[in-house]
Parts: C-alpha cells; structure tokens; sequence
C-alpha cells in the first residue's frame, strides 16, 4: 500500500491525546449514597482499573477507529496493483553516467533491472516498447506484445560514452500512441538537463552522488615544433581533488604528473610526444566512474593517406602535397584506374575520367558520371553563402572571403551539400562503395589558394576521404572503403574481435559506442578509429530530479517508489467513508446509553 | 429468616415523612395518627409478640414464664411434696394411679422488648426513608407489646447507644412511644458493637431485642450480634435497605461519597460493574443469612417500598416475631 500524502500520519498523535483525555478528564459526578460499603467489597472487579476502562469503553474504541480511520483516509492511502495499467514505453537513459556505481551494481544495471520487472508486469494483451536514449533516440523496439523480445532487447543494451538525449527519447516515446493508463516509464539520472514534464511519464531517477573525475579531452597531434599531446581533466564533483595522471605507450611512461583540481574545475596538461603509437593516460583514482579514468589517443606517422594526383598540372596542389603529412604522393596526368588501388586517395583535377570504380576520391572542377551530382553547365561568380561549419570536412575553414569568379552548376541528387549558394560549390557523397568530395569549381578559377581555409579544407578533405587515422565520436555510424576486400576484423577497445563484412565495397561499422580505440584490420592493413567521448560533459554524474509535474518513481539508489510503475488503486474513500460510518456509530450510541459516556 | 416481598418499583408505602428537626411532639395522639393510622393499629391489637424462649419478667403479664406456678397454661405433673398447694393436685391421675401428683403450670410474665432504632445517616436513604419504615415497624412493634402489657424499651442508636426510652408498660405509654420514634433524625456513623455494649449494660433482664438496621456497619455486625446472643437475648434482625441499595440504577464515572463517613469511591458504572456490585451484595446477603442461621438469630430483610402493614401482618407473623 502506498500513502499519497504520508505527512497525514501525524494526525494520529491524536489517538495517544483522545486516550489521554480519556483517562484524565474530570467527568465524575458525585452520587450520594448511603454506604460504599458493598461498592468497595465490589472493587476487587476490574471495573475500577483505568486500563479496563479503555477495555471496555466502546465509544472510546470507536472514536479511536473513526481517528485512526480519518487520519488514514487523508494520507491518501491506494494498494498498488501488481500490473501496469496498460502498455508501456520503457525509456532508458544510455548516458555513461548510467555506469557509475553508486548504485549497486550499476545505474545502468538497476534502470535495465526494473525496465525487465515492468515489462513482466504487463497485463495479457498490453503491449510494450524500448526507447533508447544514446547520442540520439531511437525506438529500439515497438510497441508489441512479445515480451520474449523486449527483454531481449533489454538485455542486450550497454551505456554508451555519450550524454544520452533522454529528453528527445521522451518525447519521440510521447509521439506513440499508449491508450488508456499507457505509461512512459523513464529511467535516467537526468544529469545534465530539466526532463520534460509530460502527464504519462513516470520518472525513476537513479544516482546519488557527483563523485567522478574524468579524462574529458586526450588528442595527439603533430604540430609546427613536433608532436604533442593536449589532456584535459575535469573534476566533476563538488569537492576539490589531486589525481595523480600517467600517460603510456606501450607500456612506456611519457607523462607522469599529479594534478589539484578544485570542486567542478579542470586542467589541461600539453606535453611532447617522440614516437607516433596508440598512447593511453590513466588517472590514479577511485571515482564513481571508472570508465572517463582511462582515455587513448592515436599519434599516426602520417595522418593523411597516400594521393594520386591526376591533373593537367596545378602548382597550389603540387605544392600543398608536399606539405601535408600525407603518407605518399604522385602525380600523373593519365587517368588509369586500373593504378588507383594503391593510392588511399585519388584526387581528380580538371579531368573527366569516365566512371571511376569504388574508392575515395577528391574531384575539383569535374564530376565523374557514375556520382549523382551531374553538371548542367556553368554559373559566374557564386558566393559562398552558407557552408556547414559542424561538419569534419569545414572545421576549422573559412569560406567567407573566398572569391570564385565561375563554377560547375551541380545538381546533386542525395549525398549533402556542404558549402555553397545558388549553385552548391562543395558537395560531399558516399555510396556505392565511393566516397568522394566534389569542389564545384578548378582552384584557378578563384582566390581560394590565397586563403588560409585552403590547406585546412584539403587536409580535412583528405583525412575524411582515407585518412589513415579516423576519429569520430560514441555513437557515431562509420563507413570504411572496403578496397576489394570481403570483410574485415574490427577490433574494440577492450579487445573483443568483430567481424565485419563488406557491402558494396564498403565497410559499414556498427554503432562505436565506446570511447578509445578501434583497429579496423583488413587485407591492406589496419587502420586505427579513435572513438572519442561525445561531450565533455558525460562524465557528469550528479543526479537530477524529475519535473515536478510529472509523477516521480523515487529517487536514489535502492529502488525506492518502484511501486509507482504500477497501477494504483485508491483506497481513501472506504477510509473516509467508514470514519463517518464509525462516528456516527459512536454518536448514535453515546445519545442511547445511560449517563451518556460510559 | 425472612425475606420481606420482593423490591418493587411500586412504592406502595406509607407516604409520611419524618417531620423537620426540631419539631416539636405534638402528643400521643399526634404521633400516633403519623406513624400508625387508626385502622392498622386496631389490628395491631390482634396481635402479640411471640417469643420462642421463655422469660422471666417482674410482673404478670400475658407472656409463658419460666417460672412455674399460677399460670393457666398446663406445663407438667411431678410428685405431690409437703407444702405445695393441695389446690393444683390432679385428681383424675390419682383415681387411676393412687399417687398424688400436682399439675405444674407455667406461670405468665410480661416481656421485656428491646427495640433498638438505627439512625446512622445512612437510614435516610430510599423513598421512604429506611428510618422512616424503621420507626413505622418500631411504633408496630412496640405498641403490640405495650397492648399485650410488655414491657417495650426503644433506643435509637448511630456511633454510639444514643437517646433511649425506659421500659413502658400499657397503651397509655404508646403516646410516649411514637413521640419518641418521631423525634429521631438520621446521623452519624453506625457502631453496632459499641451501640449494643452500652445498651446490653443497661438492661437488667433479657428478653426479645429487635434490632431495626441497614447493618451498614464497616466494623461488621457479627460482634454486636453475638453479644446480645450472649446475654440470651432473642434477637429478631430487621434488615432495612432501600431499593437503590438492592439495584442502583447508576451510570457512568462518578464519585460515590458514603453518607456517613463522607469516603468517596470512584466507580464507572457500567453493565459489568453493576453484575460486580449484585454479587457483592448477594455475598453480603448470605453471609448475614448463614450467620444468623447458624446463631439462632432471626432475620427479615426487606425493602422501603414493602408497606409497613404487609410487614407487620404478613411478614412479622411468618418470621415469628408476631403472632
């Protein structure tokens, strides 16, 4: 039985006074009588004990009912039936803060615990669903009635190192429709953000504590003066703390120091690195959250895949070749496919080469026929009026200034325009085991050689074509140019194989949503994928609250209000009703006897 | 023993009331329409007191002596001696024995009656009053011994023997009789025991002693009864109780405060305290009964609300104090 409004209960302090006053109230008549002769030979019967008279008043019992009854009525009191009231959408938050372990054994375990004890409650007909809240929501399983197949699913979910979207996954769980008593069951720590308050949501807040501190940032990189490192520690509790870091490669130190972090700051170390290599930091603590404690970053002696140059001759790329890190570079001005397979890219200049078989390539100022992205002529000076500054291939690049005096009229038919006005001037396109990057228009037709953005947009061109080393973020879908090959060996972080088959000369990864790095082992060779953590900000542990105009499920780490997942079943009205019931009772015979309270 | 009617709701009694204190006696023939009205005493002069022993009494009267001589009532025979009077010779036995034997006769004394009135505080209770039918019963009483020339000596009595009234002999006295019982006024605590010492010291003779009394006595009653028992008196105990002592119809918490000692007991009556009360009162009951049995000691109880003349008349002669 729960209670709506327990605060009620004081009320029956009152129980303790009625008795009270019931013993000690002065109420005795004086009765002349002619001896108490035979009243004290009779006192030897109970009847003269205060206790009997509690025993034996009726009227007292019952006023101590109809209380006892009121009181109860006014907590509010309902037995919760075992079932739910109908279908269910279980919602769980796959944020990495459901992995910290302040709640036994973890909050992801004990969220996915009660998910599965809900969805056995489901009543013979009702059906239910899984929404997932990972770096986007998505509805993992719908609505059914298969309970064979949620707690499968359910089963099979981990936390993935991103600050899940619990709130997306609530609301694309509110745009199902759920019928009468259809309930949102939403488990989640609501650490970082307000949860919407809808009426059919029900929130079980899992957390107690903020204790964590985390590796939020760790890059290697080559750089002007050599290569370095950038690690960035946050301390994410309230209280200040000093965690010793190391940072190896194979096993060999390359920094080791201790760092004082206050409440809710961080710092951020550089250091050189010598050797190219997978290099992992560690901090020496014991947090919450063991899983931001250990970060790895990959330094790849060349960044940037080897390059074919097919061109009529263009001194700005002859050029930036030579500068970029890119592991080899040729040119030709003969378009032979049949020599591209050695080359990660193949960058087209100015050259029509017929259809172009799978691979990665950068086209600038032509198209190949088999891409859809034909050009219907020519436009003069387009503008770069917006390009997509989130995207891999514009970070960090400048468009705004860049003059082209004409370009391709491209019409894309899929694939994403990245930069671009009227006409798109850069597109990007993945299919069909291609990957290529179109630049609408020949470098000589603009001043974008002039720009810094240049060798920035080429460098991240090249990296997102075939670079050796991919980074993405958790959660991120990856695909990898097969090459020929038929499968490949992609390796996780903690050393467990998957096999991954090619499709369409391509190799479509699964969801990486563990931080740290992946090696991708193929016949060409291994390419290491560094998986970074999605925000800085997932290491946040702290626990929220639920909206207040929600119904909370309880908060904490043991479980608490389970019980509001089920269906209720009111019970103060038979509280109330039977309190008048007894009072009137207690009335109507307090009227009939003789003296009026006995 | 005798248990006079049984409690009624009725009331039938007399209605009279005790005057105010401090009234004065108007006379004999007042006080004799208060506590006895003209037609029950021509009645009472039917009667007689009835004692089972015989007495020794210092003048002749209308009572069986133990004294044998001059009597009418035939007692026994025993061998003419030398002296006795050749008047009482039974000359039918000698005809049919040829010895002389004399008839003995029992010779009639007059009986000395001791009424003794409780007027403890606790006789005002019950409607009349337990003094009230008290005194009825002791005008009755005492004015068939005064109608049958016994001697009736009345003492009312509380903590201790209080005013008191000689031995008076004829109807002539019974004026004095009722004036006295008129004046009585209930107080005070009862002491039986010190009430019937002083009050056995100051009878020389023994005889018939009615005791009039609720027996609420806290030191008890069976000292005070055995002493008069043994002084060989015959002792006739009238229990007086009202009705609300037989059957209180009480309810509730209350503070019962004794009328005599002012000790109060706080009780809440209810069915249960009310079946412990029967009980104590029905163990009252029998031990008064079992005790008088077993002492030869005679016992009526009754209630205020029997009347004085169904007392008398029927419950007095069936207990064998009148006849």
């Amino acid at each position: 039985m729960t209670l709506g409004a327990p605060a009620a209960l004081w009320g029956l302090l009152a129980i303790p006074f009625l008795i009270l006053l019931y013993l000690l109230r002065v109420r005795r008549r004086d009765h002349p009588v002619s001896s108490v002769l035979l009243w004290q030979r009779s006192a030897a019967t109970p009847a003269y004990r205060p206790s009997r008279r509690i025993e034996r008043s009726l009227l007292l019992l019952l006023q101590i009912l109809a209380t006892a009854a009121l009181v109860t009525g006014l907590a509010r009191p309902a037995v919760l039936s075992r079932y739910a009231p109908g279908d269910l959408l279980l919602v769980l938050d796959l944020s990495m803060s459901m992995r910290a372990r302040d709640v036994s054994p973890t909050r992801f375990d004990r969220a996915r615990a009660e998910a599965l004890e809900a969805a056995s409650r489901l009543r013979a007909g009702r059906r239910a669903g899984v929404v997932i809240a990972g770096a986007r929501p998505e509805l993992l399983v719908p609505l059914t009635s298969d309970h064979n197949t949620i707690a499968a699913a359910l089963r099979g979910l981990q936390p993935w190192d991103v600050s899940g979207d619990i709130s997306g996954a609530v609301a694309l769980a509110a745009e199902h429709p759920l019928g009468p008593g259809g309930r949102i069951l939403v488990w989640t720590d609501a650490a970082r953000g307000p949860l919407p308050a809808l009426p059919q949501a029900v929130y079980r807040i899992l957390g107690t504590s903020d204790d964590n501190v985390g590796i939020t940032m760790f890059r290697a990189a080559h750089g002007p003066d050599g290569a370095e490192a950038l690690l960035r520690v946050d301390n994410f509790s309230a209280r200040p703390r000093r965690i010793p870091v190391v940072v190896t490669r194979d096993r060999t130190g390359v920094y080791r120091g201790t760092l004082d972090l206050p409440g809710g700051g961080s710092r951020t170390v550089v250091f050189p690195v010598t050797d190219s290599g997978v290099f992992q930091a560690r901090l020496g603590t014991h947090d919450l959250l063991p899983g931001d404690d250990v970060a790895s970053a990959v330094l790849d002696p060349a960044p940037l895949p080897a390059v074919l140059l097919v061109s009529p001759g263009n001194p700005y790329l002859e050029r930036l070749l030579q500068v970029l890190p890119v592991a080899r570079a040729v040119e030709t001005r003969t378009a032979d496919p049949r020599t591209w397979g050695a080359f990660g890219v193949v960058i087209l200049d100015r050259t029509d080469p017929g259809p172009i078989p799978p691979g990665d390539y950068l086209m600038i100022g032509a198209v190949a026929p088999n891409v859809p992205a034909a050009a219907v002529g020519e436009v003069s000076g387009p503008r770069f009026a917006t390009w997509d500054r989130t995207d891999p291939i514009l970070q960090y690049v400048d468009l705004s200034s860049v003059r082209v005096a004409r370009a391709l009229a491209l019409a894309p038919q899929g694939g994403r325009v990245l930069a671009g006005g009227d006409v798109p001037l850069l597109w990007a396109y993945e299919g069909g085991g291609i990957r290529a990057l179109v630049l609408g228009f020949a470098l000589q037709d603009s001043d974008l050689p002039q720009h810094v953005a240049f060798p920035i947009l080429m460098a991240n061109g090249l990296a997102w074509l075939g670079g050796g080393a991919l980074e993405l973020r958790a959660g991120e879908v990856l695909q990898v140019p097969a090459g020929g090959a038929a499968g490949a060996d992609l390796i996780h972080p903690d050393g467990r194989h998957q096999a991954v088959p090619a499709e369409e000369g391509m190799f479509l990864l699964p969801p990486l949503t563990r931080a740290g790095v992946y090696q991708l082992r193929g016949p060409g060779g291994a390419r290491e994928i560094t998986v970074l953590s999605a925000d800085r900000r997932a290491g946040l542990i702290r626990p929220g609250t639920a909206p207040a105009a929600a119904r909370p499920a309880g908060q904490g780490g043991r479980g608490q209000g389970r019980g509001q997942l089920s269906s209720q079943v009111p019970l103060w009205p038979w509280f109330l009703l039977g309190a008048v019931g007894v009072a009137m009772g207690e009335w109507i015979l307090a009227t009939r006897r003789p003296g009026g309270d006995v | 023993m005798t248990v006079a009617g049984a409690p009624n709701q009725s009331g039938a009694t007399s209605k009279q009331r005790l005057p105010p204190a401090g009234t004065p006696n108007r006379g004999g023939a007042d006080s004799k329409q208060r506590l006895l009205d003209p037609g029950f005493l021509q009645k009472l002069e039917t009667l007689s007191l009835l004692s089972r022993k015989r007495v020794r009494g210092m003048q002749r009267g209308e009572r069986r002596s133990v004294a044998r001589g001059r009597g009418v009532e035939f007692d026994d025979y025993r061998a003419y001696q030398p002296g006795d009077d050749y008047r009482y010779i039974d000359w039918n036995v000698v005809s049919r024995l040829d010895r002389l034997f004399i008839k003995l006769f029992s010779e009639e004394e007059d009986l000395d009656v001791l009424l003794m009135v409780d007027t403890s505080a606790s006789m005002a209770a019950g409607h009349p009053s337990k003094l009230l039918l008290a005194k009825h019963l002791a005008a009755a009483v005492g004015y068939i011994g005064l109608a049958n020339l016994d001697r009736v000596g009345v003492s009312a009595f509380a903590t201790t023997a209080g005013p008191r009234l000689e031995r008076l002999r004829g109807r002539a006295r019974a004026g004095d009789l009722l004036g006295f019982l008129e004046r009585l006024e209930p107080s005070g605590e009862t002491d039986l025991l010190s009430a019937m010492r002083r009050q056995l010291a100051a009878s020389r003779r023994r005889g018939l002693l009615v005791l009039l009394t609720d027996l609420f006595d806290p030191r008890g009653y069976e000292r005070a009864l055995l002493l008069a028992r043994a002084r060989r008196f015959q002792t006739f105990v009238i229990h007086l109780l009202a009705d609300d002592e037989l059957a209180p119809r009480l309810a509730g918490d209350l503070r019962l405060v004794d009328a005599e000692t002012g000790r109060a007991v706080e009780v809440t009556v209810d069915a249960e305290a009310l079946r412990a009360y029967a009980a104590a009162r029905d163990a009252f009951f029998h031990g008064i009964e079992r005790f008088c049995f077993h002492h030869g000691i005679d016992y009526l109880r009754t209630t205020t609300s029997v009347s004085v003349e169904s007392l008398v008349l029927r419950w007095l002669r069936q207990g064998g104090l009148v006849r």
